[in-house]
């Protein structure tokens, strides 16, 4: 568990999401963890830089078509999920086992995000 | 641009027949919020009927909205208040050449180019129809070759029309990318009817490998799809058929995201069976 940061009830309501190992507040623009609330065993370091980064690419690849701000992120995978949702710079990275509820952990992070949960 | 908007609601509110709602609702478009630049244009058109523009503007936010048949009827009105205009053709034309209704395009193309010689997407774009229906080009060549897609095409068909039977007839545009980020077959018209196939590839070049680098570090298996919402549209990627290249789908920003699933799915059979018919 993290220190007390302004991300940390956001991030305590994220991990306790059912099917979910880890949450995160990311930098987008260097992929620096800004604060996480992580499972033992979870690489945060690492899965931070290339969620950031898919963000960003994903974020640009929306703006070169002109569809606007990209706002919700997920990949999936065999055994697991990763969600990223960004703004002001920062992104809000989960990652989720496969019984996780999607639909549930995608409104938990809109809902933080309009919240004002990154700024 | 939120200064413009209060500028433009401000003076809309002191004098409501001020044509101020076409910057306002042009505006609101381009900042996603396309209920509010429906509205305003819909209250704009109440007392200036007649007037082009707000229907040309209303039709490129039904493109946003996926209305397509509302765009079409849209610019129809356009060109009965004003048969030159280029705009309109233009958007008609690009909306049958997303559809791969080539002939109707090349139709409309000709007669937008023919209004509006300057305009490269028009040339370009008519350069494509006209190739993929057989006709001689009538752009200068270095046009015709510039957004091309970079495979040779399969079958006899035209690179670019690979999925134009598989997506529909709603805002929906599919793209196959090799590992590169260079474009292998479909194409990219985003709302306002350019085709930014090429742009959309080099920004998404390298999400195949990110993704399954993220992947291998977290222990998760291999990657089989990334979506992502955008203000305007949802749009959803996953690995190619072969090559570690790119596919990637996307539709309006209220269609179900199972939907958009099951249409990528469609999109990666199409894309296997071209790969396998080119091979």
């Amino acid at each position: 568990m993290s220190s007390r940061s302004p991300f940390s009830e956001m991030l305590a309501t994220l991990i306790r999401q059912r099917g979910v190992v880890g949450s995160m507040v990311v930098s987008e623009s260097d992929g620096i963890v800004v604060d996480s609330n992580l499972q033992i065993g979870v690489k945060g370091t690492v899965v931070a830089a290339l969620a950031a980064s898919l963000y960003r690419k994903a974020r640009l690849s929306a703006s070169a078509a002109g569809l606007g701000e990209a706002t919700f992120l997920q990949l999936e995978a065999e055994r697991g999920r990763v969600f990223a949702i960004g703004r002001n710079d920062l992104v809000m990275v989960t990652v989720a086992e496969t019984r996780a509820n999607i639909g549930l952990i995608r409104v938990a992070m809109l809902r933080a995000l309009e919240d004002g949960g990154l700024g | 641009m939120s200064d413009d908007v209060r500028r433009w609601s401000d003076e809309l509110a002191r004098d409501p027949s001020s044509h101020v709602f076409l910057n306002l609702g042009e505006a609101l478009r381009r900042q996603g919020q396309t209920a509010m630049a429906l509205k305003v244009v819909l209250r704009g058109l109440e007392r200036h009927p007649q007037l082009a523009p707000a229907h040309d503007l209303l039709a490129r936010i039904a493109v946003d909205r996926g209305e397509l048949e509302r765009a079409f009827d849209e610019w129809d009105i356009v060109l009965r208040l004003s048969p030159d205009n280029a705009g309109a053709r233009k958007g008609m034309g690009f909306l049958c050449f997303q559809q791969g209704r080539l002939a109707e395009a090349e139709r409309h193309l000709s007669a937008a180019a023919n209004g509006d010689p300057a305009d490269a997407s028009i040339a370009s774009a008519l350069a494509h129809v006209r190739d993929s229906l057989g006709a001689p080009p009538s752009v200068p060549q270095h046009e015709a070759d510039a957004p091309r897609a970079g495979a040779p095409a399969a079958g006899g068909q035209d690179a670019r029309t690979v999925f134009a039977g598989v997506i529909g007839e709603g805002y929906q545009t599919a793209l196959l990318l090799d590992g590169d980020g260079l474009v292998l077959a479909g194409a990219y018209v985003a709302p306002d009817g350019r085709d930014v196939a090429q742009e959309v590839g080099a920004q998404l070049s390298g999400v195949s490998d990110e993704a399954q680098r993220a992947m291998r570090h977290l222990e998760l298996g291999a990657w089989s799809s990334i979506v992502f919402e955008t203000d305007a549209a949802i749009v959803a990627m996953a690995p190619a058929p072969r090559g570690g290249g790119l596919l990637l789908v996307a539709a309006a920003r209220d269609t179900p995201l199972g939907f958009v699933r099951r249409l990528l799915g469609r999109v990666s059979d199409r894309a296997r069976q071209w790969l396998e018919d080119g091979a």
